[in-house]
């Protein structure tokens, strides 16, 4: 029997042409937009040869659209251009999406601010009282810094003053926790510390400790739990003395506090979000936190 | 037949029958719906309005006064993260999950709370097409399903409820409460009883102590409606609450430190004596609601 | 005489007729809209559908009437921790029916949600996430949770004390997620605190992000209703499709007058220009 290739249209010879159109209607748009009058005609040019013809493709519907391959024909064309399409659509969605969800997703990974926060004087704080500090992380952004923390000064531990810093965030799932005992709004100091920082120092006394007011948390006055659900300590902040004056800097995590004031021995964790376990057997579900 | 030729029978019974013996969608079925939306879109609209015109532009304040601000203010006081008086509510369709966040008050359990229930709640409702798949439709033939339905519905509306009432043993709510306990305990014309019942709620004690059904019971601290008459007597309270380590009890808190703070009456009036002296002379008057 | 004058069209209303079916025509023949839109009005429903059917569209409207009013508060709402309370308490005491659009928004949001477990609890007790319907009930499950989702995101935007703290536990709530929970309470929060950011990317998923997929599971939610029919109620004698009907006697004793009632086979809506 005869071939029948011969009634088959002449399949197209190999071409460039496609990579050529394309880098000229690239060239082109970036001419539009950058040099309409040198840059888009050439783009234009390259783009202009028009193409050989395409063989008629029988005009079915669905699968039956992709002919087998024409004898001749070591791979079908159709199927070239199904990978094609479908491998040029991932190349589109993937310059698009990645930077989006890079950009929605960043912050996941972000690392904790820095801050350095001047509370002023340690003359303030009177040996063995509790203070209730307001102050502002980053004071240029305003009030949505705006946090407080417990304080104590424990005296002098060999020639250095030793502070009880105790974040109010609760370790359950961060509500506020408020001091078990009468605070004196009488005996309130305010002053700034330069840089826009407005310090608060309020007089306290948390004989009951700490109590949390959404979910029923209550703590020592170290910050262990005593009660509720709270899975550890409450959260404390690094502090340093400079010049005479108390300056916070990072948060960090607390497992449980043995002994207590100056003496205490602080079992410290990197920050991790409430609710998180950062010892015992539960630890094992957060394996990764963010850097901080 | 097999259970899936069965359910698609059925389904083209049910075509055959809609197409018999069914109505058209519009306007029959339709004027059905548009009541309810008109009903819907009203609801919305007089709820917004209840809303406004009980309530002031100064969230504290109600307008008019007797209203009470039936649907809550129009807004809360701008967020503050540094407070620390603020008793933080969710929107009362997350009541729930507020609730149940309470049950779990062991640390071991709080994953059970706040991710475990709700995700086993939410696969439960995906894969239920799958879980349940008879094909009679007839409530008298589910009975499991009914149960099932009753239980949920029984058990969100509980926890709605709860959440909705739960109160915290805060100092600005309890000290509201010290009149009555004055009253009902019978010791209102004592001023110091009364002066040590205020340091009692000030100080956070209903944190983990109940007092006529005031607190929080935490860590099974018992009830002190009636401390008065287990005969531990002023001055056997007073050493108690300043050191309660010497009695056994490593548990509470020392609250020594209120030796050092004069208690004052109502009036601000000094009445010679210190706080903790005046918390052991309440509990000492605390002979049981009478 | 009188009589052939009354049946018979004047001229004019004739023309009228036509110029007003002429866009219409016009939009059918270039788009088959008026056909998909007709398809969808007079499809047949079961005779038996009842009260509790209106449930479903009660949640859509509901649903409307927050995308409607939220757009308009967005003209007005200012994302940024430094003014969104002050924009708020504009929008509700200055602006004009800036009350009640907010209002409607923040009881809407109640309303929707509510009707959102009714519909759900209707279609529970009818049976009707059983075959062939699983898909739409999934898919329902889905928008009950983004729409929790909207609620959750919407709560934050008036920037006062209720929404920061309910915020603060949402987004730990998420964080003791195991394994991914830091990573996922960090991307909310667009970095380790709340911020500026936190309230900026809350506004984006509340306006754009979640209303997107809440539009498109609607629309495909009702595209299932329509393709697989309503359900008749399950104790209906009437039931269409339940095989159970004939074990019991059908009812004759014309209760089911009115609305309800099957509709007559010759019954044939009045239908466009076809009145010659």
């Amino acid at each position: 029997m005869e071939p029948e290739h011969r009634d088959q249209p002449h399949l197209p010879g190999p071409t460039v042409y496609p990579i050529g159109f394309a880098a000229g209607v690239a060239t082109l748009l970036v001419g539009l937009v950058v040099s309409p009058t040198v840059i888009a005609p050439i783009g234009g040019a390259i783009a202009m040869p028009a193409p050989a013809t395409a063989p008629a493709v029988p005009a079915d519907v669905g699968e039956a659209a992709m002919p087998p391959p024409a004898p001749g024909e070591r791979f079908a064309r159709s199927r070239f251009l199904e990978g094609a399409t479908l491998g040029l659509g991932g190349v589109i969605g993937g310059v698009v999406t990645v930077p989006v969800l890079g950009m929605a997703l960043g912050p996941a990974f972000g690392k904790q601010g820095k801050h350095r926060v001047d509370l002023g004087s340690i003359d303030n704080f009177p040996q063995g009282d509790w203070e209730i500090a307001h102050f502002f992380l980053h004071p240029d952004e305003g009030e949505v810094t705006r946090r407080t923390a417990y304080i104590r000064y424990n005296g002098l531990l060999s020639g250095k003053p030793s502070f009880t810093i105790i974040s109010n965030r609760c370790a359950h799932l961060g509500c506020p926790v408020q001091p078990n005992g009468p605070s004196f709004p009488d005996q309130t100091k305010n002053f700034g510390t330069g840089g826009g920082q407005e310090v608060t120092l309020i007089k306290m006394l948390p004989a009951g400790g700490f109590g949390c007011p959404c979910h029923g948390g209550q703590y020592d006055t170290e910050g262990n739990r005593t009660a509720g659900p709270p899975v550890r300590s409450l959260d404390r902040y690094e502090y340093a003395i400079d010049n005479g004056h108390l300056i916070l800097g990072k948060t960090y995590s607390v497992a449980h506090v043995d002994g207590t004031g100056s003496t205490a021995v602080i079992h410290r964790y990197g920050l991790a979000g409430p609710g998180q376990h950062i010892d015992g057997w539960e630890q094992i579900f957060y394996p990764l936190q963010p850097p901080h | 037949m097999s259970a899936l030729d069965e359910r698609r029978a059925s389904f083209q019974r049910y075509k055959q029958d809609v197409k018999e013996r069914g109505k058209p969608f519009y306007p029959y079925a339709m004027f059905h719906d548009t009541v309810m939306s008109l009903v819907v879109v009203c609801v919305i609209v007089g709820l917004a309005c209840v809303w406004y015109l009980t309530s002031h532009e100064d969230p504290n304040r109600c307008q008019p006064k007797w209203s009470s601000c039936m649907l809550g203010p129009r807004y809360a006081e701008p967020a503050d993260p540094g407070t620390t008086n603020f008793v933080p509510r969710p929107d009362w369709y997350f009541y729930f999950l507020f609730y149940l966040l309470r049950i779990f008050k062991w640390p071991d359990s709080v994953i059970l709370g706040t991710v475990g229930i709700p995700t086993i709640l939410l696969i439960i409702a995906l894969v239920l097409p799958f879980i349940d798949t008879r094909r009679d439709r007839r409530l008298s033939r589910r009975p499991v399903a009914v149960i099932a339905a009753i239980l949920v519905v029984i058990s969100m509306g509980e926890l709605t409820y709860k959440g909705a009432v739960a109160k915290e043993a805060l100092a600005s709510e309890v000290v509201a409460a010290v009149p009555s306990w004055a009253q009902r305990e019978g010791f209102a014309n004592n001023p110091k009883a009364v002066s040590g019942a205020t340091v009692f709620a000030e100080a956070g004690c209903t944190a983990c102590h109940t007092y006529l059904g005031t607190g929080g019971g935490n860590l099974g601290a018992p009830d002190l409606s009636a401390e008065g008459t287990k005969g531990k007597g002023v001055q056997g309270l007073t050493s108690y609450i300043s050191d309660p380590s010497k009695f056994g009890n490593n548990v509470m808190p020392k609250f020594a430190a209120f030796a050092n703070i004069p208690a004052k009456d109502a009036k601000g009036k000094n009445l010679g004596i210190s706080e903790l002296q005046a918390l052991a002379i309440f509990l000492d008057a605390s002979k049981g609601p009478k | 005489m009188a009589i052939a004058t009354r049946t018979r069209k004047s001229p004019r209303r004739e023309r009228l007729e036509a110029a007003v079916n002429y866009p219409i025509d016009w939009l059918e023949e270039r788009s088959g809209l008026i056909g998909g839109i007709r398809y969808f009005l007079f499809r047949k429903v079961p005779g038996d559908t009842n009260w509790f059917h209106t449930l479903g569209s009660a949640t859509l409207t509901a649903f409307l009437v927050q995308a409607v009013t939220g757009v308009i508060l967005a003209m007005y709402y200012k994302p940024e921790p430094k003014t969104a309370y002050a924009s708020i308490q504009h929008i509700t005491n200055d602006v004009t029916l800036g009350w009640l659009v907010r209002g409607m928004h923040k009881w809407g949001a109640s309303v929707f949600i509510i009707l959102m477990f009714f519909h759900m609890a209707r279609v529970f007790l009818f049976g009707a996430y059983k075959y062939p319907r699983e898909l739409n009930w999934i898919i329902g499950v889905m928008l009950l949770v983004i729409g929790m989702l909207e609620g959750f995101t919407g709560y934050l935007l008036p920037w006062d004390q209720t929404a920061y703290w309910a915020t603060i536990v949402g987004i730990n709530l998420n964080g003791t997620a195991p394994f991914l929970g830091p990573y996922i309470a960090q991307f909310l929060r667009g970095g380790a605190e709340i911020g500026p950011d936190t309230l900026a990317r809350f506004y984006s998923m509340h306006m754009l992000l979640i209303p997107g997929a809440i539009f498109a599971l609607i629309g495909l939610h009702l595209y299932l209703v329509v393709r697989l029919g309503v359900s008749s109620p399950p104790w209906s004698k009437e039931a269409a499709g339940a095989d159970w009907v004939e074990e019991q006697e059908v009812s004759t004793d014309g209760r089911r007058a009115g609305l309800t009632r099957p509709v007559p086979r010759n019954y044939v809506r009045g239908q466009r220009g076809d009145s010659a």
